[in-house]
């Protein structure tokens, strides 16, 4: 038992990088009780996906092909880019079924406190593509926080003497929700973003 | 709304104590050091998930344990009896809870409402500026309901431009949210302020016995007196920053903003931080309590809690009564006392003697 310690500390430490588990041993223990078949699955999925999923060239979003086959898709809407902090946010943002335009991915938002500034996010390679591709419209999609709201005034003016049309994603109240229930910042923000009916 | 009863667990000096609250005058004495400040220090903690002395959780927990837990039983007209409960262990995160239902600190400043009135009060006239801001806020965010949201936020801006300023990245960004966001702080602040300010000159007049108070917000962003559109304030603020960016590059911090705000107290027109004497200050910050509880009564439509430590050290007998008086058939009080209370203070009220931590005895 004591000479597997180790490895199971190792295991340990592996899942303790993961976002959100910390040094939980019960993950770890969990892995310990699968079958042969079912762990070796596991540890051959991470594999394959390290192995398969890379980057896609053109909006840096994640990808088993490059260009990504969103990228390579013809039926897409070609003038207009998405712009999202994160793959995850572009992928609710497919899931949802309203944006058939293409994406851009930065790769994080701006961050001071992190050390993270313009340079350290994808925006070069925003710049070729509007500069090399007629894009009609940038829509920023970076979240709602002091820090997403940052990255959409960094980009806004960075994007709108380039002569391309800059909107950004309507923030206010959620759909099937009441509105005597919603905080006065939100109802704010909804009642300055309204629009014609 | 008043605290019917309140547990509390590795808090300060107490190890556990449990107890009920009579609905008017609760009255707390014992020697010093027995834990009766501790024991107001709760009170405020429970109803507004932070110390009203110490901005760090882990200070407040009892020293031979690693968390602390107060619950208490609040009863409003509107609502009936609620369960509230705040909890802190070391390393982690502050729990609150109303009803067993999570709940965020911005969310106790809509429902609950306190007010302390305690020694270290003259620092808001004397002590540095930072004391001033914090007493703003405090009572400012039980007075306006999104001003804490958009504090927190500003806090969290005003982070993220240091740090830019620090590491060399473009803080433009982050200048024009602060502005955003310092604008509508500075637009509660002056509203606040005003509400406050005749009633605050008024007390101090009657319990001085006739001396003049008076003060002065100062904002960091200069801008003309009577100018307090929207507007106004942001270019204000704009040109404000505008002048101070290169002396911001070169010193690495943010120098324009709300949280470089000040407040000036003068007493028979004179500078009261310079001039005043101790028992000025602390007759100041009482008026200055005093206002402010009577604005959140009037604003809230509920009777804060109001928690008065060691007031009477310095108020003789007369101007003592008369301020119990100017209480009569409000809400619920809390108070501390050394000596044995006063006969004035024997009228419906509770007294519970405190001795090292425990409740020894209720009259």
């Amino acid at each position: 038992m004591f000479k597997s310690a180790g490895s199971v500390e190792r295991l340990v430490n592996q899942l303790a990088r993961l976002p959100g588990i910390g040094r939980n041993t019960r993950l770890a223990f969990h892995i310990l009780k699968l079958s042969k078949e079912e762990a070796f699955e596991l540890a051959d999925a991470i594999h394959e996906v390290k192995e398969k999923v890379g980057f896609c060239s053109v909006c840096n979003n994640i990808s088993e092909t490059d260009p990504c086959q969103t990228c390579s898709d013809p039926s897409r809407q070609q003038d207009i880019i998405c712009v999202v902090e994160d793959s995850s946010d572009a992928a609710a943002i497919d899931k949802a079924e309203g944006f058939k335009g293409l994406f851009h991915v930065l790769d994080g938002r701006l961050s001071p406190l992190d050390g993270i500034g313009p340079d350290d996010l994808k925006i070069k390679s925003l710049l070729e593509r509007i500069k090399n591709n007629n894009i009609s419209e940038i829509i920023i999609a970076t979240n709602p926080n002091v820090e997403g709201e940052a990255t959409a005034i960094y980009l806004s003016r960075l994007l709108k003497p380039m002569g391309v049309k800059v909107t950004r994603i309507a923030r206010g109240l959620p759909v099937g929700s009441d509105l005597e229930y919603a905080d006065a910042v939100t109802l704010t923000r909804a009642l300055e973003g309204r629009q014609d009916i | 709304m008043y605290l019917k009863s309140i547990k509390i667990s590795n808090f300060r000096n107490f190890t556990s104590l449990r107890t009920d609250f009579y609905p008017r005058t609760n009255v707390f004495f014992g020697q010093n050091g027995s834990g009766k400040t501790n024991l107001l220090e709760a009170i405020f903690v429970l109803c507004l998930g932070r110390s009203h002395r110490s901005a760090s959780d882990a200070i407040i927990i009892n020293q031979d344990a690693n968390f602390y837990r107060i619950e208490g039983e609040i009863v409003k007209k509107s609502e009936g009896v609620q369960s509230l409960s705040v909890a802190f262990e070391k390393g982690g995160r502050k729990k609150i809870t109303l009803n067993k239902v999570p709940l965020k600190v911005a969310e106790l400043y809509k429902n609950f409402s306190a007010v302390i009135v305690n020694p270290e009060d003259s620092n808001i006239i004397s002590g540095p500026p930072s004391v001033r801001r914090t007493f703003i806020d405090i009572y400012l965010a039980q007075y306006s309901q999104d001003y804490l949201r958009t504090l927190v936020d500003y806090q969290k801006i005003l982070a993220q431009k240091n740090a830019a300023l620090k590491k060399e990245i473009d803080p433009t960004p982050f200048s024009e949210l602060l502005i955003e966001y310092g604008v509508s702080i500075m637009i509660k602040r002056i509203e606040f302020l005003e509400e406050i300010k005749d009633a605050t000159s008024g007390y101090y007049h009657q319990i001085s016995g006739g001396d003049d108070l008076c003060f002065q917000y100062k904002p960091s962003v200069n801008f003309n007196e009577g100018m307090v559109s929207k507007n106004d304030i942001k270019e204000a603020f704009e040109s404000c920053l505008a002048k101070n960016r290169e002396r911001e590059k070169i010193v690495k911090t943010s120098l324009v903003g709300p949280h470089r705000d000040e407040l000036y107290f003068s007493i028979n027109n004179l500078p009261a931080r310079e001039f005043g004497s101790q028992g000025e200050w602390r007759t100041a910050a009482l008026s200055l309590k005093m206002a402010v509880y009577h604005l959140l009564r009037r604003k809230r439509k509920l009777n804060p809690l109001l928690l008065l430590d060691e007031i009477f050290a310095e108020l003789d007998q007369k101007r003592a009564e008369s301020l119990m008086q100017s209480f009569d058939n409000l809400g619920q009080l809390f108070l501390t006392t050394a000596v044995k209370p006063p006969e004035f203070l024997k009228r419906d009220s509770r007294n519970y003697q405190i001795e090292k931590g425990k409740i020894i005895d209720i009259i």
